[in-house]
């Protein structure tokens, strides 16, 4: 039976996860229509006002993702006559739980030493000591201590399977929903959906294997552990990430995949006849996957938690076999900066995401399934192969050859360091750098000429 | 067994009879296979239970994600008119083969529990029913039977293939090569 401590520690952490992906996915409903309005030169959302004492908030657009939720709750909750009223109830919870439960597995930190965290010595004045890079707390279990807890909400033996057992139960809500709606546009979407799903649902799993083999792990923490000691994902499975990538946006059906809902075609695919808020699950839940799939590109592709050269001891940065710098960092620390990159990351792949989904025109229907079965299959098969030929060969290599690809992965690291820094500086210089105003026109677009000098055709409005 | 494990027990169970049953007895196909994915999935939850969660991850995999997608996928492109078909021909010579062949499985499960000793399981280690258990086993100990049962497999898709492609005609191409079938098909 668990303790009480282990009791809270689990609610802890379920409310951050939870927390996290309910409150993003919720803003990048926001962030989807500022980055489109950029994109395409608008304004974006402004029109949700509040106004307390005559003065109106506008908060950038963020209230209109509140709005949104006011409307889903408020609108009839329309069922078709002639559909099937348990299914079609069904369908939206048997899209949103798989997201849902899909982040129990995904690692937010390493293992946590609670009685590390900080301590008070004799005198009364507080204590914040550092762990060892490997290996366990300093006070172990035997001698009162608690045992160090995973941040993670569950760490299962069969770790990545669990992702793609669950990732296989949202194409039968998509299917349901369309086949329960009793509209001929909603069956298309669905079969679509489905289809789609089906067929890149091989991509995610394939494109995998080749880290897996790498990593020799299934479990989430061990290969972001894997990635800190070594070099990230990205650098080792370069192929397989962009395979994983695209599958991941085929299978959360965005933008340049979203033939199961294209409205030029099928008005809204198979949550054509939704409303209210069984409809707002639905585009919830599609948000939501946007941040499960960048979570999983994160832990599996990106490092996870890993910063480089930061370690559970502190920063140490070591190239090869050369040490150049070694601070140790106390516990604390070392955990609030891992816990913050992760979700920073997470967020940053969202944004990638968004951008991506405002830049390119959709798929041809044959054009996608091309894609799955005739490009990406016979890819990830190949990196399979080669990545197998590969790893045989090193693994029989000298130590000399051992010791170079330690030095690179370190390399590695570093460029990745160097390019977090660059990008992190140049987000502060943009946001220090005083912007230029630009004036707002309010009116024609003769008035808007008027005021720049005028067009060369109207010299008269020049005076 | 304690308490909570055997009410796990008891819940996975009836449930997966419960679906098993509305999956035969469903008037309307996408709710029987609505019902079998119920199934499936409370078969994985006793998996789990019996430490086989490998087990359980491919249960959901295979059978939940693909084979169910699969039915609903043929029922929703035939429609629900062509697989409904509720004859109430020779209703009473099939009661009665049905009841047979329930008599005599209820009579050798009787058999087979009344009979034989109590299984000894063997003490199993840790790590059982695990990734690297199954992977371990599978590919050194039974590596014979396991590359045997992959070419069965790929017999079959291959077999798949050739009936499909025997049954494609083209009308386009057809047409196209031959300019007097198209020009007949216009009176």
């Amino acid at each position: 039976m668990m303790s009480l401590s282990e009791t809270i520690w689990a609610v802890v952490k379920i409310l951050i996860m939870v927390g996290f992906l309910f409150n993003v996915g919720g803003l990048l409903t926001w962030l989807d229509r500022r980055q489109s309005a950029m994109i395409q030169d608008r304004i974006g959302p402004n029109r949700a006002v509040i106004k307390v004492f005559g003065i109106e908030f506008r908060l950038g657009g963020l209230l209109h993702p509140l709005a949104d939720g006011v409307k889903f709750f408020f609108k009839e909750d329309f069922i078709p006559p002639r559909g099937d009223k348990l299914l079609f109830a069904v369908a939206p919870i048997l899209v949103m739980a798989p997201v849902l439960a899909l982040i129990a597995v995904i690692p937010f930190g390493d293992k946590l030493c609670v009685d590390d965290l900080w301590r008070t010595t004799d005198t009364g004045s507080l204590l914040f000591p550092a762990v060892p890079r490997y290996g366990s707390c300093l006070i172990p279990v035997a001698r009162g201590g608690i045992a160090a807890i995973d941040l993670q909400v569950a760490s299962l033996n069969v770790g990545i399977l669990y992702v793609f057992a669950l990732a296989g139960q949202g194409i039968v809500g998509a299917a349901l929903a369309g086949w329960s709606s009793d509209n001929k546009f909603s069956l298309l979407g669905a079969l679509r959906a489905a289809s789609q799903m089906v067929s890149y649902e091989v991509t995610i799993g394939m494109s995998l294997v080749g880290a897996l083999m790498i990593y020799g792990s299934v479990r989430m923490g061990d290969m972001v552990r894997w990635q800190g000691d070594h070099a990230w994902g990205i650098f080792i499975q370069p192929l397989a990430f962009f395979m994983f990538f695209m599958a991941a946006v085929a299978e959360s059906k965005r933008i340049p995949f979203d033939l199961p809902e294209a409205e030029s075609e099928l008005v809204s695919g198979y949550f054509t006849e939704y409303s209210g808020m069984k409809f707002g699950m639905f585009y919830f839940a599609e948000y939501m996957e946007v941040v499960t799939s960048s979570m999983l590109l994160v832990t599996i592709f990106l490092g996870g938690w890993q910063l480089p050269f930061l370690h559970r001891d502190g920063l140490t940065i070591d190239i090869g076999t050369w040490r150049a710098l070694q601070l140790p960092m106390n516990h604390l620390t070392v955990t609030a900066i891992q816990v913050c990159t992760f979700f920073g990351k997470v967020l940053f792949l969202c944004w990638i995401q968004c951008f991506v989904r405002w830049s390119l025109p959709r798929f041809r229907y044959d054009q996608l399934m091309k894609l799955c079965w005739r490009i990406l299959l016979p890819l990830s098969l190949a990196n399979i192969l080669v990545t197998g030929v590969v790893y045989l060969l090193l693994d029989h290599a000298g130590p000399v050859l051992g010791n170079t690809l330690q030095m690179i992965g370190d390399l590695t690291q570093a460029v990745v360091a160097i390019a977090i820094t660059y990008f992190v500086l140049s987000i502060v210089i943009g946001l220090i750098r005083p912007t230029r105003r630009t004036s707002w026109v309010v009116g024609s677009t003769a008035k808007l000429a008027q005021r720049f000098g005028g067009t060369p055709r109207s010299p008269r409005m020049q005076a | 067994m304690n308490v909570i494990g055997s009410l796990y027990f008891y819940v996975c169970a009836a449930v997966a009879i419960a679906g098993a049953i509305a999956t035969v007895t469903a008037r309307n196909p996408i709710r029987g296979a609505v019902s079998l994915l119920v199934m499936v999935v409370s078969i994985a939850g006793l998996f789990l239970a019996l430490s086989a969660e490998f087990l359980a991850a491919i249960q959901l995999i295979v059978y939940a994600g693909a084979i169910v997608v699969l039915f609903l996928f043929v029922i929703m492109i035939l429609g629900e008119s062509s697989s409904s078909v509720h004859d109430k021909k020779r209703i009473v010579s099939r009661t009665l083969a049905a009841a047979l062949l329930g008599a005599v499985s209820l009579g050798a499960i009787v058999l087979v529990v009344g009979v034989s000793t109590p299984l000894q399981a063997p003490r199993i280690r840790a790590g059982f029913g695990g990734i690297d258990a199954i992977g371990r086993a599978l590919f050194s100990d039974w590596v014979v039977p396991f590359e045997l049962s992959s070419a069965l497999l790929m017999v079959a898709v291959l077999g798949a293939v050739a009936i499909a492609k025997g049954d494609i005609k083209r009308p386009l191409e057809s047409a196209a090569t031959t300019p007097g079938s198209a020009s007949e098909e216009q009176p």
